[in-house]
């Protein structure tokens, strides 16, 4: 057991490390491990869930801990399904959707109780602004990076970035980024949506054969970034955490609209990809309000994580493309 | 005295012709006592389902009622609703809207005099009734995805502005429930109609003794609830609210004996449908809490009389099961009871709307003590804990779960409360859309009915 999984962008990978074990974000959306999954969900659950539940039951042997927050509830219910099929302990916090900081603190405070009993270990100040230094370097390694894709013309491609931060997700920060610098002229556009999983790089790919995601709002590749933690404490980790750009799911979801407003004006992006998974209903729903707020052309890609229509999205994306030139 | 049909007639299920025929038999003094916000000049609201089939309820022609008075009375009053809050609103009560919690803010709202707590999602019905997918569509067009809850009917009512007149205010519950009605209440908010945000707590799985702040935070929403309706009514007395929770309590008791008194009797002295009804009920007593009580009273003292006699309105041989998560089809609960099936359980989400309130504390804290009962706060296995007692004592011997596509507790709950049930039969169906009870969902529940049998 070297891993200690977690699904939310709200959980601080600082305070999982502390623990001893490698923090091993649940990114998964592999066709195999969602028919796995589908064992014990329904096949309306979305595809993330199903593949990151799969996942764990092939390799339960992997994991000291699960944790993971309220945000998605379907996320959040996975927990149930983990805490009657596997005896590995899982942790969930209480991620509000309202302005609530004192409950996430709160819940922070709790999660740090159990992540100490879990390990045997007291997390003191001194593990913790040793991991605080350690995430931060990591994010400051991928932030110069990032910097390269936004800049204009644009000089990596966010496939390759995508490729590297898995290394961030995977808990391995200590690994070589080498990525080779690629020009795109090509039009710019801002990439938003559901979970970018592991296997869902091919999409990225497909996407930059025409386009420059130049900027992205989405799980798995460079929300992380966000973080900045300036207090090496616990209540540094919470402060930063909490008030990192809000999620879609956060109610009233006004801020989230003006963070991406001003990346998407920033960033000079000529149109938007809307990127969903089956089911999430966290952006499903907010689709229509995504096309009429920014006022900038929207090509909604929808994906059961199947991949199994890539020759016609190429087409699609072909066409958006054609348009925004 | 003609009424004394329904003292001599024997309980059964009955359809809208019966009804209207039966009718015939109320007497204009009877029709002239029952009446809404205690006005006999307008109020009045007892007639035949038929009337609302003739105003659009067309699935009523196809369902079965059952043929007691006070259910007649409960009839009138349920479809009566929406011209009950127009007429709210008209004779200058406030309307207000709470979204989102099930049960607990409109008993803070209730403390106020003339202020109308209704619920908008429970327009999810509507659809069904109306035998009419305009409702829904609607909802598609503004955005939502076909696969999802039917509550979604509550965004395109507020669009049209017809179903329920502009709240005076909006509180909405958001939270650790489903996501669903989270981002129906988000697109309700960005067609313009300001609300609350109130935040709805988790209840950690395993904790029983939950820690003290997670009352403390829904105190402090509750607060704000309070301060709003000050705002709003330049009222601020907050003894109101003993006795708004000792009517939430009446009410939650005689609702919990009737399903009792159903449950329990030998023949089912109620049909399933009404039972729905009357559970629903306790949300905020259908805009009219004292007229409500009246008819759920009534609705007691004639399941009681039933179950003295020994009568009632299913085979004494009909299968008693439990039901998981509300259908939004009424049809349904009668096709399950034509197939031999009775209810004696049922997990609708609403769970703190059932439990008793506390009197004995400051009433924010007995509140906040009931709402962490709530359903869908907390894990699966805490949320059907009844009903796999029911089945270990043999009292449940098949569990039907109603689901909607794409919802997102039915997706990632069902599988699991099949596994937790594997002691007996479980049917998991998808709730089609109105007018989408096929032939293959009538044979499934039969087959389900034999299997049990």
């Amino acid at each position: 057991m070297e891993l200690i999984g977690y699904t939310c962008s709200y959980t601080p990978v600082e305070l999982l490390a502390a623990t001893g074990f490698k923090p091993y974000r649940l990114l998964h959306g592999n066709v195999g491990f969602i028919t796995l999954g589908e064992k014990s969900v329904r096949v309306d659950a979305c595809p993330l869930v199903k593949s990151n539940l799969g996942y764990i039951m092939a390799n339960q042997k992997k994991f000291a801990a699960v944790v993971g927050s309220t945000g998605c509830d379907m996320a959040r219910r996975m927990f149930d399904v983990l805490k009657e099929l596997t005896n590995i302990p899982v942790y969930l916090f209480n991620n509000p959707r309202t302005d609530k900081p004192t409950i996430f603190y709160d819940e922070i405070d709790w999660l740090a109780g159990e992540l100490e009993c879990l390990s045997n270990k007291k997390i003191n100040s001194e593990i913790l602004g040793t991991e605080i230094d350690r995430w931060e370097n990591a994010r400051n390694r991928y932030r110069r990076l990032d910097q390269k894709r936004a800049s204009n013309p644009s000089l990596i491609s966010t496939a390759d970035f995508h490729r590297a931060v898995m290394n961030y997700h995977k808990g391995e920060i200590g690994s070589a980024i080498n990525i080779n610098e690629n020009q795109s002229d090509k039009p710019r556009i801002y990439l938003l949506g559901s979970s970018i999983p592991y296997e869902a790089n091919q999409i990225l790919e497909l996407l930059e054969l025409d386009l420059a995601i130049v900027g992205d709002f989405n799980c798995g590749i460079s929300r992380f970034l966000n973080i900045n933690i300036k207090e090496k404490s616990l209540n540094g980790i919470k402060v930063a955490y909490y008030n990192q750009p809000p999620c879609i799911f956060k109610r009233p979801n006004q801020p989230f609209y003006e963070f991406i407003g001003t990346q998407i004006k920033e960033l000079e992006c000529k149109g938007i990809i809307a990127w969903t998974l089956d089911y999430c209903d966290s952006y499903e729903f907010e689709l229509k309000r995504i096309g009429r707020i920014f006022e900038l052309p929207v090509l909604r890609i929808r994906s059961d994580l199947s991949f199994q229509n890539l020759s016609q999205l190429k087409t699609r994306i072909g066409a958006f493309a054609e348009m925004l030139a | 005295m003609k009424s004394t049909w329904f003292e001599v007639a024997r309980p059964q299920k009955i359809d809208l012709n019966d009804w209207s025929q039966h009718f015939r038999l109320v007497r204009d003094e009877q029709i002239k006592e029952f009446n809404y916000y205690h006005n006999p000049e307008w109020g009045i609201y007892l007639s035949p389902p038929a009337t609302f089939m003739v105003y659009g309820a067309r699935e009523l022609k196809r369902l079965k009622f059952d043929n007691s008075l006070a259910s007649l009375r409960m009839w009138g009053f349920v479809f009566n609703e929406s011209e009950r809050l127009f007429r709210a609103k008209q004779m200058g009560k406030r309307v207000i809207a709470t979204m989102g919690d099930l049960g607990t803010v409109p008993v803070i709202i209730m403390a106020f005099p003339n202020c109308i707590p209704f619920y908008p999602e429970c327009i999810w019905w509507t659809p069904f009734f109306k035998e009419s997918t305009v409702l829904l569509d609607t909802a598609t067009e503004l955005g939502i995805p076909e696969a999802a809850c039917f509550s979604k009917a509550t965004l395109a009512a507020f669009h049209k502005k017809a179903y329920f007149p502009k709240p005076d205010l909006i509180f909405a519950s958001t939270g650790a429930s489903c996501d669903d009605y989270s981002c129906i209440m988000q697109l309700v908010n960005d067609l313009g109609y300001e609300m609350l945000w109130l935040e709805i707590p988790f209840r950690r799985h395993n904790d029983e003794q939950y820690p003290d702040r997670f009352e403390e935070y829904l105190i402090s929403e509750y607060e704000r609830v309070w301060n709003k309706m000050v705002e709003l009514t330049v009222i601020n007395d907050k003894t109101g609210l003993i006795p708004s929770i000792k009517k939430a309590n009446r009410l939650r008791s005689l609702a919990e004996r009737i399903k009792q008194l159903t449950y329990e009797a030998p023949i089912t002295p109620l049909p399933a449908l009404e039972l729905m009804t009357i559970e629903f009920g306790n949300l905020y007593g259908y805009a009219d809490l004292d007229e409500w009580l009246d008819i759920v009273e009534m609705i007691n003292e004639t399941v009681a009389k039933r179950v003295e006699k020994g009568i009632g309105v299913l085979k004494q041989n009909a299968i008693p099961i439990a039901w998981i998560t509300p259908s939004a089809d009424p049809l349904l609960l009668n096709l399950v009871e034509d197939c031999g099936l009775r209810i004696v359980g049922t997990e609708y989400v609403i769970n703190q709307a059932l439990v008793p309130i506390e009197e004995n504390v400051e009433p924010f804290r007995a509140l906040a003590r009931s709402f962490m009962k709530a359903s869908l706060i907390g894990s699966t296995q805490e949320r059907i804990k009844r009903i796999i007692e029911g089945v270990k004592n043999e009292r449940i011997k098949g569990v039907l779960v109603t689901n909607m596509l794409g919802c997102s507790h039915c997706a990632m709950e069902t599988r699991l409360i099949e596994k937790m049930l594997s002691k007996v039969p479980v049917l998991s169906i998808d709730v089609p859309v109105p007018f989408g009870i096929t032939e293959q969902l009538r044979t499934r529940i039969a087959a389900f009915a034999e299997t049990l049998r």
